[in-house]
């Protein structure tokens, strides 16, 4: 015996109706002229200024998709999952955790990664490199991000600005203490740069 | 100009011995020394560009996943692997008891550590442990899904957690597979021969005390975690690795299936290694998976890797972890007459050292005696973690304040008073430095006088729950002290290679970049003896050119790779001088003029990477301009019949290598000579327990600086590591199920940025040190040293020892009587 059909539901935008004919109404009305809604799992985003769509699953991190499927391996796995932030990327100008978030609710969202932040030729970069702001530099890249969304929000941060924003990031070499050093400096040149 | 003998076989004889003070110094530092240098590793590390295991995809690429004991000792009676097999997606599945499987295989193992022989094991000896069945699939979620659908019927066992328990002889066996008579090891035992007679030692003190430390278990928490990837080409393998040591891994992969990969045929790449802090190598951690994915690659004929997770990494920890028994006997002006110990180690891999050796090692006490027990728990291995000098350090820390507070004396006289070596007191030690050819200074009075200074120690100290500060807090400081060391594991083997074209030198060995920017030390030295700009020596050691060159172990980065590649610059620097004499390149027919006619090498030097003659230095040439003229053709053939002039010429090249001496043991032939002192200011809330570190400093004789901010990333990296450890850093395990707890980051804490306050870093440089000019090592030391300081401070805090490491806030609490 077949179930019986009780809603129908709108493709673009979610919306219930009691009959077929109904719900037929509805998109001519309000979504006429619109492509087919994407097909489930299909997203678009930006990643470092470029465009991309990809079909992902429904489990797959946002990690996962740049580090495995895209191949931009400057984004690390050092927690396995939410404590350590080495996988930091920015995501609409926010840093996230990109193992706790999942690549299918990033549709339509801006993502920046280390190698975008690399690629701008952000002063965070040589900074960090003439002040040893590193030593295995497994964690490196995930600080810098850390650091680059902080200078977005934040131009001119104190230390104890620095200390809070970096302080979800975790180094076992124990580097803490060149990072605020670097970004401090880097803060100057942008600040230079400006002017 | 440095000296050249003429006989270069005489001169490597020389610098063999470094039993006493270099005999080659430079008369001039140019990059030695210096703040900087631009770290080699940097821009690909800061960019995300530095590969590592972890990132390798390779098409067709399987994962692996294990089985992991969910009991703390159990057997496997029976396994059905169909329903895992049935899932869409698993490729291979490996069992206990597959017949390819050897009994017993080398993999890594020091001293036969349980469940080491055997790839797959059926037995597991520790909760979480990997055994009983490794499963290749197209991914790790796969791989994982097919572990939960094994059928496995257990036996499950009695198990053991607490060391002194286990050391019981009613005790129940932890691995009665090989140990029968009970759960203590006796090749794991280690007792120091007599070094004076700890009876008479005590008889002579004026006060004995007794007193007991718990240091619980803690792990190395690296950033990349255990991984691998073996694929085959044919019969050859190719292999990444995370290992801190890649020629010892290439050796033991050369032993397995019968021997039948010999090492030519093995292409071992060495990705940048996230972070690894010594021992855990050493266990068949990582090997023992290496050769599983050996064998599921064989089948598959697929390229395998597998990466443990973050919870499994947590099976294994740091070598301190056990419970301390110590007795002082000590004069009434702080002179420390005997010292007897007893450590209850819990699963030591190479329990090889007395608790008491640092005591040995920088102390004038004439009565020492020592021991450690190893005592099997059903819990992962214990490695060296940063160092296998942390129980010594401890124990060393511990007499020295527990004698201080005893007396009421300040913990820097009593250092002070019984500073020395292998018994010996400080005119002793002095002649020693006097014989071998060093300059008679004071290590530790120099480390002291620049670190009370920086604390404001005279100021700031104060007796034992004396200071409360306006906030509220009680004020703590405290101070520690050991030897410098460099100790004596293994040798180093290193080639230089001046390139055709730019001139530009080359470092060839083999090693992995831990972090710690050894490198760039290598390069600085190169730089220095060759006369060269920094720009133009590098070395990538992320490739395999054959040359076993020491590891970041045993802080011997520098006192055996330095004096190796130091012998390598020389050599090299020498071929140059020779060859700008000779015909500068050969053709067919003849040779060219030689670039600098009518004179002889010692005529000539180089500098800022321009050959010139010394007695008019506007003569010079640039190297550049020197090799390009002797190789511009290349390897092509040389042909002047065509009109061509081409040449060619010899290759600049020189391999050379430096063998260790010394050792750490209490017949050491060198006696320390470098000091190391440490300081540490807390503050405590006595409603919360809560301790704040608010300032660190460290002053370290490390002979002679090489690479400045190296040593200070060392410097302050370990006391933020170290105070973690004290602080911080504990594995839970449930006493009743004997399952780990908290195997993750977010409930075993690790410091971070907000942890610590400031950390001053003093470098000292005596020239001390038996490595090239008088350098000595640094890198396991901090990290090791410190811990011990946070119980120390809290003492002078709040007037109470607190007896277990680390020191929580409840134990303060509990200290405080405020639980």
């Amino acid at each position: 015996m077949s179930k019986e059909i009780k809603s129908f539901t709108c493709p673009y935008c979610g919306e219930s109706h009691a009959a077929a004919e109904d719900l037929k109404g509805h998109v001519f009305k309000s979504h006429k002229g619109r492509g087919l809604p994407a097909p489930e799992g299909r997203i678009k985003l930006t990643i470092n200024k470029s465009e991309y769509e990809f079909h992902v699953k429904p489990n797959w991190t946002l990690y996962y998709l740049v580090h495995d499927k895209l191949g931009l391996t400057g984004s690390k796995q050092f927690c396995d999952r939410g404590a350590c932030g080495s996988c930091a990327m920015i995501v609409d100008g926010r840093p996230v955790l990109s193992c706790m978030m999942l690549a299918i609710e990033c549709g339509g969202r801006n993502v920046e990664t280390v190698e975008g932040i690399a690629a701008d030729g952000h002063p965070l970069i040589e900074c960090y490199v003439k002040n040893h702001a590193m030593q295995c530099g497994y964690c490196t890249p995930g600080f810098v991000v850390s650091s680059k969304a902080l200078l977005d929000s934040n131009p001119d941060p104190t230390e104890e600005e620095i200390v809070e924003a970096l302080s979800g990031n975790l180094c076992r070499c124990s580097t803490y203490p060149q990072h605020p050093i670097a970004v401090r400096e880097a803060a100057g040149m942008l600040k230079a740069a400006k002017k | 100009m440095s000296k050249h003998p003429e006989n270069q076989t005489e001169r490597m004889w020389e610098m063999f011995d470094n039993l006493n003070a270099d005999k080659y110094p430079l008369k001039e530092y140019k990059h030695i020394g210096q703040r900087g240098p631009r770290r080699l590793d940097g821009l690909a590390k800061a960019t995300g560009q530095a590969d590592y295991t972890m990132d390798v995809q390779l098409p067709g690429m399987l994962y692996m996943r294990f089985l992991a004991s969910p009991y703390p000792h159990a057997k496997i009676l029976k396994m059905d692997t169909s329903r895992a097999a049935r899932l869409p997606g698993v490729r291979c599945i490996l069992r206990y008891d597959d017949p390819e499987l050897p009994e017993s295989e080398n993999f890594g193992k020091v001293a036969g550590f349980f469940g080491n022989d055997r790839p797959l094991d059926g037995v597991a000896h520790f909760e979480g442990q990997p055994m009983g069945a490794a499963i290749a699939a197209d991914s790790e979620d796969i791989a994982e899904e097919a572990l939960s659908l094994l059928d496995i019927e257990w036996e499950e066992r009695p198990f053991n957690l607490d060391p002194v328990a286990a050391a019981d002889p009613k005790a129940p066996l932890s691995y009665p597979e090989r140990y029968i008579d009970g759960n203590y090891w006796n090749r794991g035992a280690y007792e120091d021969k007599a070094h004076g007679d700890v009876k008479k030692g005590f008889a002579e003190a004026d006060k004995v005390i007794e007193f007991k430390i718990n240091r619980t278990a803690n792990t190395w928490v690296g950033p990349e975690r255990p991984c691998g990837v073996w694929k085959w080409n044919g019969d050859q393998a190719e292999i990444w690795l995370k290992h801190q040591r890649p020629h010892m891994a290439k050796r033991h992969i050369s032993g397995w299936f019968g021997g039948s990969i010999p090492m030519n045929k093995i292409q071992l790449h060495m990705p940048f290694q996230g972070a690894s802090f010594g021992g855990w190598v050493q266990v068949d951690w990582n090997l023992a998976p290496l050769y599983l994915a050996a064998v599921v690659s064989k089948r598959t004929k697929r390229p395998v890797k597998y990466i443990l997770n973050r919870r499994e990494d947590f099976f294994g920890g740091s070598m301190d972890e056990g419970v301390y028994f110590v007795k002082v006997g000590f004069k009434n002006d702080g002179l420390i007459t005997a010292v007897d110990a007893t450590l209850y180690h819990v699963n030591a891999i190479w329990p090889v050292f007395s608790t008491v050796l640092h005591l040995y090692d920088n102390t004038r006490i004439p009565h020492l005696k020592g021991q450690t027990k190893s005592i099997w728990c059903n819990k992962g291995p214990t490695v060296p973690t940063r160092c296998e000098m942390l129980p010594c350090v401890l124990t060393q820390t511990m007499v020295f304040d527990r004698v201080a507070a005893e007396l009421g004396m300040d913990p820097i006289e009593v250092a002070l008073k019984n500073d020395g070596a292998d018994g010996h007191d400080m005119e002793w030690l002095n002649q020693q430095k006097k014989e071998r050819g060093f300059e008679v200074r004071d290590s530790l009075k120099e480390c002291i006088d620049k670190g009370k200074a920086a604390i404001k120690w005279d100021e700031k100290w104060h007796k034992p729950g004396a200071k409360k500060l306006p906030n509220g807090r009680l004020h703590g400081m405290a101070f520690t002290w050991a030897h410098e060391w460099d100790d004596s594991l293994g040798g180093g083997e290193i080639a230089l290679r001046i390139e055709r074209n730019d001139g530009s030198a080359t470092i060839l060995g083999m090693r992995c970049d831990n972090g710690v920017d050894a490198e760039n030390s290598y390069c600085q030295i190169v730089a220095d003896e060759l006369g060269y700009p920094l720009e133009m020596v590098n070395y990538n050691p992320r490739f395999d050119p054959g040359f076993f060159t020491m590891t970041p172990d045993s802080s011997t980065n520098m006192s055996v790779n330095g004096f190796a590649v130091r012998h390598a610059a020389r050599i090299v620097k020498q071929k140059i001088l020779e060859s700008a004499t000779s015909p500068t390149a050969v053709t067919q027919r003849g040779g060219y003029q030689p670039a600098f006619p009518n004179l002889k090498p010692e005529e000539l030097d180089i500098k800022d990477g321009a050959i010139y003659v010394i007695a008019d230095p506007t003569r010079q040439m640039p190297m550049a301009d020197f090799v390009r003229i002797a190789g511009e053709s290349g390897p092509l053939a040389t042909d002047e019949n065509l009109g061509v002039r081409t040449a060619w010429s010899e290759p600049l090249f020189a391999y050379a290598f430096q063998p260790q001496h010394g050792g750490y043991n209490p017949h050491n032939p060198r006696p320390r000579l470098c000091r190391q002192a440490h300081f540490m200011e807390i503050e405590v809330d006595t409603e919360t327990g809560e301790i704040f570190v608010t300032r660190v400093v460290n002053a370290n004789d490390v002979g002679k600086v090489i690479n400045r901010m190296s040593c200070e990333g060392q410097q302050y990296g370990g006391s933020i590591m170290g105070v973690s450890r004290a602080k911080l850093e504990e594995i839970v395990h449930d006493p009743v199920t004997g399952v780990m707890l908290n195997g993750n980051l977010l409930d075993y804490k690790i410091a971070t940025m907000k942890d610590l306050g400031p950390i001053d870093t003093i470098l000292v440089e005596t020239g001390m040190g038996y490595g090239p000019y008088g350098l000595t090592g640094i890198g396991e030391d901090i990290g090791t040293v410190v811990p011990g300081l946070v119980p120390l401070a809290v003492y002078n805090a709040t007037g109470k020892w607190i007896e277990e490491m680390p020191v929580t806030p409840d134990k303060v609490l509990k200290a405080l009587g405020r639980e």
